[in-house]
Formats: C-alpha cells, sequence, structure tokens
C-alpha cells in the first residue's frame, strides 16, 4: 500500500511537468491553430539560460525568473516574427495544411544547432535546487524528495495564476472569445491579432518552466526535451487539445499512469504504452476526454 | 491555331511512360559510368543519396499527394531495415528476398497504423508519428532478438565474382541502393500519374468533392500510408545495410532530414527527390568546409549542417511553399499570361 501511494506522488510529479507542457501546446492551439512542434525547442533556451544563471550567480530564483521571462519573449518573437509570416505567404496550396508544422520543426532545428553551437551538444549537469533525498518518515525513507515537493508547487502555483488569469481578468475573457470565435472577438473590440501573440508568450513561459523542472537534477543536452515535448503532447490530446483544464488532467493522469508502468513493467513500456494511448484516444474519442464543449466553457 | 498546339502537346504526352523508362534507363547508365570514375568516399555518398532520394519519395508520395504529413517516416525505415536483417540472419535467402521482405513488413506496419491514421488530420497525425518516430527504436532494447542498442548487423555479401576483383564493396552498395531506389523511384511515378495519384490529389484538395464523385478517400488514405511505408521500409533496409542496423541509426534526425529534404526539393514533385538526396549528402560537406574556417570545434562542425537546413528549412516554407520549382514554374506561367 505504501509502495502505491510513493509511486502515485512520484508521478503526479512528474505528471505535473507534463501538464505545464501540455498547457503551452494547448494554448498555442487555441490561440493560433497550431501544434508548435518548436514548444520544447523554446524551453531547452531558457532551460541552459537557467543553467547558465544558476552557475554564474548560484540563484535559482533568479535564473527561474529570468528563464520565464526570455521564454515568453521567445513565444511572442516567433509568432509575430515567423508565424504571420507563414500565414500570409502559405495559406492556400497543396501544402498549406502541413506548412505549420514544417515551420515549427525548422525552428525547433534552428534552436537546437545555435543551442549546441553556444554550449556544445554535451551534457551539462543541472544540478537541482533542493535536497533529492527522499523523506523519511519513521524509519522508512521515501522516493518522494523536497524536489518533487518543489516541482508539484511549482506547477500548481503556475496552474493558479493561469486559472485566475483565464477566469477573472479581462485578458483572460478576451482570450477566452478569441480562441472561440475570432471573427465575433474581433467585431467585439477584441484585438485577435494581439491576443495570437499574448498565447504564445504564456506557452513560452509555461514550456520554460516545464523545462527548467524536468531538468533539475538531470542533463541538458540540446535533444534532452524531445521525451517532454511527446509526453506532452500525448497527454494534450488526451485532454481535447482544446481545453485548459484538460491538459492539466491529461499531464497528471499519464504521469501517474506512466510511473506505475515504469516502476512495475519497466521502464521500456513507457514509450509503446503512451504511444498506444494517444492513437487508442485519437481513433475512440478524438475530441479527447474533455470534449469540446467542456473546453470551450474553460 | 492554339487549339492544333494543344492537340499536338496532348499527343506528345499520350506516350510519357516510354518516355519515362528512357529517363530512368539514362539516369541509371549515367550513374554506373560516374560510378567507375569517382573515389571511394564519393561513391558511399552517392549510395547515400539515393537511399535519402527513395526515403524523400516515400514522403512525397505520402505528403505531396495524399497530403498526409508524417514525421516518423525514420519509424518505418527502421522496421524494414530490422525485417531485412532478420530475414537475411535466419533464413539466408538471395538478396533480393530480403529487400522484399523490408518491403512487405513495413507496409504490413504501415497498414495498420495507417488505418487509424488516415483519420487524423495535420498536426494530430505529425504528432502520433512524431512519437512512433521517437518510440519505435527503444523497443530494439525490449527484445534480445533485435540486437538492443548495438543493433544488428545486415550482411548482403561482397559483389559476385563476374564483376571483377576492383569492384570495391561500397561500389556493390551503390549499386544495390541506385537499383532499388531508380525502380522503386520509377513505380512510385507510375503510380502517381495513374488514377491513383490523381485520387490522392482530388481527396486532398477537396475531401467532400472527392467523396462526392465515388472516391473512398478514407481507403485511399490508408493505401498511400501503407505504399509510402513500404518504400520507407525497403530505404531503411538500404541504409542499414550501408551503415548499422541498430536505433542509432533510425534516430529522429533521421526522419526530420527527410523532411527537410522533402520540403526543399518541392512537395509535389517527384523528380525533386534525387535534388533531395543530394542537397541532405551535400550541406554537411559544405558545412565542413565553412566550419574549417572557423577553427576545428566540435561544436561548430556538429551544428553547422542543421543550422543550415533548419535556416533553409523554414525559408522554404515561409516564402516558396510549394516548393522552389514549382515557384519557378508558377512564375513562368505568370510572365507567360503577362505576355499574352
Amino acid at each position: 500500500m505504501q509502495q502505491v501511494i510513493n509511486v502515485f506522488l512520484i508521478g503526479i510529479s512528474i505528471g505535473s511537468i507534463y501538464a505545464l507542457m501540455s498547457l503551452a501546446l494547448v494554448l498555442v492551439w487555441r490561440s493560433t491553430r497550431v501544434v508548435n512542434f518548436a514548444q520544447a525547442g523554446q524551453a531547452i533556451v531558457t532551460t541552459y539560460v537557467a543553467w547558465e544563471v544558476v552557475n554564474r550567480s548560484g540563484s535559482f530564483l533568479m535564473a527561474f525568473i529570468l528563464a520565464v521571462a526570455i521564454g515568453g519573449l521567445i513565444g511572442g518573437l516567433v509568432e509575430s516574427g515567423m508565424m504571420r509570416t507563414l500565414f500570409k505567404h502559405a495559406s492556400d496550396g497543396p501544402v498549406a495544411a502541413v506548412a505549420p508544422v514544417i515551420a515549427t520543426l525548422g525552428l525547433l532545428g534552428v534552436i537546437r544547432a545555435l543551442v549546441g553551437l553556444i554550449w556544445t551538444n554535451e551534457g551539462k549537469r543541472f544540478e537541482s535546487p533542493v535536497s533529492t533525498a527522499g523523506f523519511v518518515i519513521g524509519d522508512t525513507t521515501l522516493p518522494f524528495s523536497r524536489l518533487n515537493l518543489l516541482i508539484i508547487c511549482t506547477a500548481a502555483i503556475v496552474m493558479i495564476v493561469f486559472s485566475i488569469l483565464f477566469q477573472r481578468t479581462n485578458l483572460g475573457l478576451a482570450l477566452r472569445a478569441a480562441a472561440y470565435n475570432p471573427e465575433i472577438a474581433r467585431l467585439s473590440g477584441v484585438k485577435v491579432s494581439m491576443t495570437r501573440t499574448i498565447g504564445w508568450v504564456f506557452a513560452g513561459a509555461a514550456g520554460a518552466v516545464a523545462g527548467i523542472l524536468v531538468s533539475s537534477n538531470d542533463t541538458l543536452n540540446p535533444y534532452s526535451l524531445d521525451v517532454l515535448f511527446v509526453f506532452g503532447f500525448v497527454a494534450a490530446v488526451v485532454g481535447g487539445l482544446e481545453s485548459l483544464v484538460g491538459a492539466v488532467v491529461g499531464g497528471l493522469v499519464l504521469g501517474v499512469g506512466l510511473s506505475f508502468i515504469t516502476f512495475y513493467l519497466g521502464t521500456s513500456l513507457v514509450f509503446p504504452t503512451a504511444f498506444i494511448v494517444l492513437v487508442i484516444v485519437l481513433l475512440v474519442r478524438p475530441s479527447g476526454i474533455f470534449g469540446v464543449k467542456g473546453a470551450r466553457s474553460a | 491555331m492554339l487549339k492544333r498546339k494543344r492537340e499536338e502537346s496532348s499527343k506528345r504526352e499520350h506516350n510519357p511512360y516510354r518516355r519515362r523508362v528512357l529517363f530512368f534507363l539514362l539516369l541509371g547508365w549515367g550513374l554506373l559510368l560516374l560510378g567507375d570514375r569517382v573515389s571511394e568516399l564519393r561513391v558511399y555518398q552517392g549510395a547515400l543519396i539515393a537511399i535519402y532520394a527513395l526515403a524523400i519519395g516515400s514522403l512525397i508520395l505520402l505528403t505531396g499527394y495524399s497530403g498526409q504529413l508524417s514525421l516518423g517516416q525514420g519509424a518505418f525505415m527502421a522496421i524494414g531495415a530490422y525485417a531485412a536483417a532478420l530475414t537475411q540472419i535466419y533464413l539466408q535467402p538471395p538478396l533480393i528476398v530480403t529487400f522484399i521482405a523490408a518491403v512487405v513488413v513495413a507496409a504490413l506496419f504501415g497498414a495498420i497504423i495507417g488505418g487509424g491514421a488516415a483519420r487524423l488530420s495535420g498536426p494530430y497525425l505529425a504528432g502520433t508519428t512524431l512519437a512512433l518516430a521517437l518510440g519505435l527504436p527503444t523497443l530494439a532494447n525490449l527484445f534480445s532478438f533485435l540486437g538492443g542498442e548495438t543493433g544488428l548487423y545486415f550482411d548482403v555479401g561482397i559483389a559476385p565474382e563476374r564483376f571483377g576483383a576492383e569492384f570495391t564493396l561500397y561500389k556493390w552498395f551503390f549499386w544495390i541502393a541506385a537499383l532499388a531506389t531508380l525502380i522503386m523511384l520509377f513505380f512510385i511515378q507510375n503510380i502517381l500519374k495513374s488514377r491513383y495519384g490523381r485520387a490522392w490529389k482530388a481527396g486532398r484538395a477537396n475531401a467532400a468533392a472527392a467523396q462526392l464523385v465515388g472516391l473512398h478517400v478514407g481507403r485511399r488514405k490508408v493505401l498511400a500510408f501503407t505504399i509510402s511505408a513500404g518504400v520507407a521500409g525497403l530505404a531503411g533496409a538500404l541504409l542499414g545495410m550501408v551503415s548499422l542496423v541498430a536505433p542509432s541509426t533510425f534516430t529522429l534526425s533521421l526522419s526530420f532530414a527527410i523532411i527537410t529534404g522533402a520540403v526543399l526539393a518541392g512537395l509535389t514533385s517527384l523528380t525533386g527527390s534525387i535534388l533531395g538526396g543530394l542537397v541532405l549528402v551535400i550541406i554537411p560537406e559544405i558545412a565542413e568546409m565553412v566550419s574549417g574556417n572557423f577553427g576545428e570545434s566540435e561544436a561548430v562542425t556538429a551544428n553547422i549542417p542543421g543550422l543550415i537546413t533548419s535556416l533553409l528549412l523554414i525559408l522554404t516554407v515561409l516564402f516558396t511553399p510549394n516548393g522552389p520549382a514549382e515557384q519557378w514554374h508558377h512564375h513562368k506561367e505568370k510572365k507567360k499570361q503577362r505576355a499574352l
């Protein structure tokens, strides 16, 4: 029983990181109908920046804030610099449907190459800001550590901030309106092009948080966030790709599920399971568990 | 006057099949002559160009015609390579049988995955195939007969003796790869010009209209996915032949490289696939020359090719989304119209 709880808690910790990445993908999807394949690439830049700051100044908090700010900035720049040009030039023709995917893949390649040029492709050790030794209760040591707690708390704070922002502010209302129906939102005075950029900015910031959290106490290289992206995508699809709540729930469910599989069946089955889950969800319920209706109201 | 001209041109196009056969035969003959005159490294690169061209061809069929973007061509290549290597190791059949096994097994997997994928659109399909490309190579560690990280050795043997003693192994690889690629591209070209190709185009351009004239768009998409997977499987077997059948050969970067090549060559023209393969092999060469000027740092040599190809990819899709060749064609048409 105790073991089950342990595995569950670890799963929540990993799942909340997936949830953040999934949130980033959903934010971009809602604002521009694009799946940003460079989301993990943007996060890798901010994670390297955070690594650099931690190494130079030793302050994890400063690194975190700087990374989130830069993450938002990159998101905004990509939307206003690249995606707008893309929509202008490739809005019709045989490759219009796949053009955003290809463009974001290209961006991913450029980012990786630049990161590799600046920081080299060798793995960098990202030290954890807090102890990774498990909590001790009585005379048993749990695998659940302070780092896991920090991850859950940080992810929870980010999600609470987002939910207040979306539910309680005028900006959130504008964002929701623009996602629901851009034409009508524009008619009622919402600057839709601005909400698109803001969607990308928020996504960049959320992705930056996910990147730092997943890399803590791990090795960082230009390719190390690929896995995070794929699981974030699976989580987003499970949650419906439209729904912010769905993204979070999808991430947590995936994290817990994969944690149990890792523990009881072995690491090598993690990828196949995630893939099978993805395919089943897409075949049985393409609109995700939180179908369109739930999504639109969230 | 204009009418007669049109009739003439239609007559000329009446027998494109013979022209295509002639074109491919000439191309093959030219390559063979060339193969005797260049260094060993160039022959090896020639084989790589052929393999990439074949993989790009499979993606052009899938994306340019049927409109489905797969980021998982590398996964199907891996399936083909493992199928070929396992057939060779356990059955030791004639060489051609191993390649047929690669095509059949990869196509089978393609049909299974395509059955689900045909229902998916744009980004969903891309994400699913991405997960496949990232996840499938990890299976090699799960089953011991797949050889784990070290992989398998797909041994095609040395060239038959009648080719002479100077016939090197790399030249033999090049012959196999070039021949397989030419035959396959010829086959794809014919499919694309047939009613199947037209049906794919119709389904991509307007699914509702295509269904209205009696095309089963979903089934056609599965068919495209199956054929594309089979072709990719053959390319994978060839790649396994010149390198190693291991997870490290069939990385995500391979899938991305193939997409890059396909986009740079123009997703809607199969003739571009050879050009795409050429670009993929030449860019690292150029990068090596460039990085030589900046000092031989490892970070530079490892990343300059990626930087160049990715930048080209973005610029291509931003400014000439249908490929440079198509754009030029379009430009010429416009000029002609203006002249009239």
